[in-house]
Order: C-alpha cells, then structure tokens, then sequence
C-alpha cells in the first residue's frame, strides 16, 4: 500500500478498530488461558503457586501430547477417534511385558526386555496401530471417523483380552530380570519438573518445527487445505496421510506409558474418552475440523485451557456435573469466536482489496 | 463486541457460580470425599453422609467424583494433596491401580479412609472400612434358596469382572447355592454392574431359558434392569433379588416385584470414615485396625418400611 496512513484512516474510520479486534481475536485461546488462571488465582490463593502449576501441567500433558498427535490429524482434514483405546493398548503392552515378559512357548523360555525396551516396544505397538488407521482410510478409501472408530473398539477390546479385563499391577519389575525403573517415567523430575511435562515440551518443540519448517508439515496443510490441488501439486497424500496417523499412534502410545507408569498399575479402562478432550484442546487452540489451518502452539494452549479449568474447578469444589456445563460452554464459545475471526478477516481482506483498487 | 461478549460472559458465569459458598469458612481444615459416579445412588448417598458428618465435625469438604478412571483418581489426588486437604476419604477406583494415589497421599502426610472397596496392600491407608460383602452374598443366597423352594434353575448376573467385590459375592452365593442338590444354575452372565446391560442381558437369556424360576444378581441396578426385563415378558413369577439395599430396590421390594436384597452398611461406614479421619487428624490415630468390615442386613418385604438411606429409618413413628 502506497497511501499514507492518514488518508486510509479518513476514508475507514474503523479500519484501526478492526485491526485491534483482529489482534484481540487471534490471540483469544491465550487471553482465555489469562482470564481463566487470573479467575482461579483470585478465587483461591495458592493456585498460582510454583508447586501447583507443576501438578497442572503434569495433567495436561496427557492431554497435550494427544492434542499434538490429534493436531496433525485434523489439519490434514482427518479425525482419531481410537486415540483413548491405544492409549489403553499401549499400557496393558507395557504392564504386561514388565509383568509377564515375552512367553516364548515353543522355545520353553521367557524374554523380560530392559525397561527402556518395554517403552520401545510399547511406541512401535502405538505406530503399527496408527499405521493400520492410515492403511485403512488411503488404501480403502474408509471415511477417517468410521476408520478409527472400529479402532477405537479394536483397541480397547484387545486392551482387555491381554489380561482378561483384568490390572496388571505393581510395575516396578523385577531386580534379577533387570527390569526396574519403569515407574520413574511417571514419578521421576529433572530440576523440579516431571518428566512427562519435560517429554511434552520436547514433542511440542519437535511437532512445531515439523509442521512449520519441514515439507512434510506443509504437506499435511496442503492436504486439509485442499486434496486435490495438493494431489496435482505432487504431494504424496496416501503416505502423508498415513504418516499422520502414525503420529497420532506414537503420541497415544507415550500417553499410555506415561499414565501406567504413574499408576504403577496398568487398567484396560486406560484413557476412555481421551479421544474427546484431545480433540477439544485442538478445537479450542484455533484449529479448524475442516483441516489446513490451525498450529501446533495453539493446541498446546488449549490444553492449558482445559487443563486449568478442570484443575481449577476442582479445587473450588465443583460437582463434576457443573465441571462439564462449564466444559461444554467454553469448548464451543471458543469455536463461535473462532467463526467470528474468520468472518472478520474476510472482510478486512476485502476492505484492503478495495483500498487498492 | 459479540465476541468479547462471550467470553467477558464465560468469566461472570465462572465467578458468580463459584462465589456461591464455598469459601465461606476460611480456616477450617479440609477433607475430600472421594467416590465413582454419583448416578449410582450408592455413592451419591455414601458421599454426602460423609461429607455431612465431617462437617458436622467442623471441617470443610471437597466432593470429587472419579467415574472409575484411575488416572483422573490419580489427578484429583494430585490436586487436593497440593491444596493441603488434611485427609481423604476415598471409594476407589481398582484395588490394584489406586496403590500408586494412596500412597502418594501417604508421603504428603495426608490420612487415607477407604471405604466400600479395599486396596490390594495393606499399610498405605490409615483405615480400610469395608463391608462384609461375603456374609452379605451368604444370608442372600440362604433366603434366595429358601424363596425357591431349594430346587429349580436359576441364573446368576455378576458384576464387573475386574471389580473384586463382583467376584467376592459370587463367591458367597455358590459357597451356599452349590450345596443345595435341587439348585441349579444355568447362565452365569455379567452386565458390569449396570441396568440398562441388566434388562438387555436378562432378555437374551430369557430367550434361551424360558424355564428359570430365580435370578439372583451382583447388585441391585442389575437386579433392577433384570426385573424390568421379567415384567416385560410377563414373567413375574421369576424371584429376582439384588444385592447392596438402594432406596430403588427397597421401593421395588415393597411393590412386590424384586423379592429380596442384602443392605451394605453404607451410612455406617460413611460415618466411620468420618469419625476416624477427625479422631487421626487430632490424635494421629484412629484406634481401630487398619481393616474393619461391618456386617450387612438382608432385606425382605417384612423388613424393608424399616430401611431408608442405607440406614435404619428413625424410630419416632412407631
């Protein structure tokens, strides 16, 4: 734009507004996070303590690290809905390798991996789900939510055939099998903070620069944005696509570690209706269910949405029913906003437009 | 401005609801009252006895619901050990998964209650209120037998499979049901503990054995989904009987539809909790065993006017 400012500004009184509104409007998720912690602070002393933030981080990094996986899903136009069941999968694995070992009947032997085998083993299983997700829907042509909604019941119902509905329980393993250690990836800290908050921060490090930065990021945007110009422009969508859901498997598969891990006791109720939150972190954090806009960043936010809400309705002693209404309001207040957004900037566009015409 | 409307709204609906009490007793110790789901009146009941007792003993409360979920029981622990709650009284979420949060409450200093449901290690918990769902399922299956004439089918409905109170009533239903020669059981289902499973799971045994005289079930929602299902194909000459003593149960008992149940103590036990947790907040000590089960009543229709709440109605009418 040529003109200088004062004429623009003569020509639109409210083009300042606007853009103050945009700028408001685009960081929402984070003002959200703001008022939403200034509430809780104000209400009960001590929320904002060190200690506390801690604890809430470490319940949303479950959240979190789902909401990475389920961010690359949804921007590529996709949905999980068997994240919660490999989350389930992936802790019975693990219990029951610690547990049980590897049976190796013909061989009369049994294997205990080292421990950092076990989680190893554990995110291969999660990848191998992820990757059955994706086989389906590219090579099938299955709809994303029907595709993963069979996983979802696959998962969970092989979650409970490993150990017949039942827990496997006190994984700490064993010294003479060398497999000890397992519950210190739930209960551990490096320089005060908890491993599972340190592995989110990494994974959201990793996971922003691979959307950002790497082809295979801008790939899964050209996907959601639109499969066919990106099928035309060479991009490989069937692997792409398939990537994706492998991600979601690998990041499902480390919630399952993380969560028997700190139970020391793995339940093949593990994480029933995860799939649900994770999706309302990557809602909630800007990211649009239509795929190709959306961020990494913004997920990571909602979840600290989500997260120091439910926190904090529970230390002000809320019944879990409230809990959801409240749940429920700012999930889809955040989307009309959202829509709001959109509406706006279409129109900012177009008032540019006619400036420079 | 809509926008902004929206979310200044979120904030006023957040701070209004929340200023409704509360924080009204600054000062007072706090203890949380854990349990599952509160649909299921059992535990409804259960906690706000608990908590009414507590603050009858001048503390303030915090009522959680974990809905089964070891990791969210493992959250909600988190959170109220980091806001100083002086104790917990807890209706856990597994005997095996709900170790790793008790004894994380233990490190903090914080007293564990348990109640209904144990643990499966001992010395982590400062009490362990349970009751005796074994004499419980005996003097059930006594009169179950006794209703039956001791000789015909029946089929049993058992609760969750990975719930160790499903597999304890079993237990002490075949220990007297096995001996009687007449008894025979033909179906052994599970319709985990709920009554909408209940009414489905009873329809398809109906249909396989239309010659059952009796259901003897692992707790009352089933026993009640079960009923409905009898009195929908016109079966109500089936003697159907719960177990735990809900207020549903009982009303359906005096209605004539289910025949009997076994009453869990859960007042009794709700104010034990309760009782103890001030007793070890002052004193640093409960003086009782860590272990404690309390015996259960079995309800029939000459008894049940008598029973409301999970307790003894109040004796001023008679």
């Amino acid at each position: 734009m040529r003109e200088d400012t004062s004429t623009q500004k003569r020509r639109l009184p409210y083009f300042n507004k606007t853009d103050l509104l945009q700028l408001f409007l685009r960081g929402r998720v984070f003002l959200a996070l703001i008022i939403v912690s200034a509430v809780f602070a104000l209400l009960s002393p001590g929320f904002l303590s060190v200690t506390n933030i801690i604890i809430i981080s470490k319940h949303v990094a479950i959240n979190a690290l789902l909401g990475i996986g389920m961010t690359f899903v949804i921007l590529s136009g996709g949905i999980d809905l068997s994240v919660g069941s490999i989350v389930g999968l992936s802790a019975m694995i693990a219990g029951g390798l610690i547990n049980e070992g590897i049976q190796m009947n013909t061989l009369g032997i049994i294997l205990f991996p080292h421990t950092w085998m076990v989680i190893i083993i554990t995110l291969i299983v999660g990848i191998i789900m992820g990757a059955i997700n994706g086989l389906v829907i590219t090579r099938f042509k299955v709809a994303p939510f029907i595709a993963t909604l069979g996983m979802l019941y696959v998962a969970r119902g092989l979650a409970g055939l490993r150990n017949n509905g039942y827990t496997f329980s006190n994984l700490v393993g064993k010294p003479e099998f060398g497999n000890t250690g397992f519950d210190r990836l739930g209960a551990g800290s490096f320089l005060g903070v908890n491993y599972s908050i340190w592995i989110m921060v990494v994974f959201a490090l990793v996971a922003y620069f691979v959307s950002k930065r790497l082809p295979f990021g801008r790939h899964v945007y050209a996907i959601g944005g639109n499969r066919r110009t990106a099928e035309l422009s060479g991009v490989r969508v069937n692997r792409t696509e398939t990537i994706v859901y492998m991600i979601s498997g690998f990041c499902s598969a480390m919630v399952g570690l993380i969560i028997a891990s700190q139970l020391v006791a793995a339940h093949p109720a593990t994480g029933e209706a995860f799939e649900l939150t994770a999706i309302a972190a990557v809602v909630l954090g800007g990211t649009s269910l239509m795929g190709g806009r959306g961020s990494i960043g913004g997920t990571i936010i909602g979840a600290f949405v989500i997260g120091v809400l439910v926190d904090g309705l529970v230390v002000l002693g809320f019944s879990t029913f409230l809990q959801n209404v409240i749940k429920g309001i700012v999930i889809v207040g955040a989307i009309v906003i959202d829509q709001v957004q959109l509406r706006i900037q279409e129109r900012i566009i177009l008032q540019k437009q006619e400036l420079n015409l | 401005m809509k926008k902004f409307l929206l979310i200044v709204f979120v904030t006023v609906l957040i701070t209004t609801v929340s200023s409704l009490g509360i924080f009204a007793q600054e000062g007072a110790k706090t203890i949380a009252v854990i349990v599952p789901p509160v649909e299921n009146p059992f535990f409804g009941t259960m906690q706000e006895i608990a908590a009414a007792k507590a603050e009858e003993l001048g503390y303030k409360t915090i009522k959680l619901v974990h809905d089964d979920d070891a990791n969210k029981q493992m959250e909600l622990f988190e959170t109220v050990i980091a806001q100083g709650v002086a104790a917990i009284i807890l209706d856990n979420a597994g005997a095996d998964a709900t170790v790793a949060a008790v004894q994380k409450a233990k490190d903090a200093g914080i007293g564990c209650f348990l109640v209904d449901r144990e643990i499966t290690k001992e010395g982590v918990a400062v009490s362990q209120i349970i009751s005796n769902n074994y004499q419980g399922a005996t003097i059930l299956a006594e009169y179950f037998a006794e209703l039956m004439n001791e000789e015909g089918k029946y089929v049993e409905l058992t609760g969750k499979d990975t719930d160790t109170n499903a597999h304890i009533r079993s237990q002490g239903y075949h220990d007297v049901l096995d001996q009687i020669p007449g008894m025979e059981m033909v179906a052994q289902q599970t319709a985990n503990w709920s009554q909408t499973e209940g009414y489905s799971v009873m329809e398809t045994i109906l249909q396989q054995h239309p010659d059952i005289k009796g259901v003897i079930c692992g707790n009352d929602t089933m026993a009640l989904g079960a009923q409905a299902a009898l009195l929908t194909a016109g079966r109500d000459d089936v003697i159907c009987v719960g177990f735990d003593g809900s207020d549903d149960a009982i009303e359906s008992i005096l209605k004539g539809e289910l025949k009997a149940t076994s009453l869990q103590p859960v007042a009794e036990m709700a104010t034990q909790a309760a009782i103890q947790a001030d007793l070890w907040i002052r004193t640093g000590s409960t003086g009782k065993p860590e272990k404690q089960s309390i015996d259960m009543v079995l309800i029939t229709p000459e008894n049940a006017d008598q029973y409301e709440k999970f307790a003894p109605k109040p004796q001023k009418k008679d």
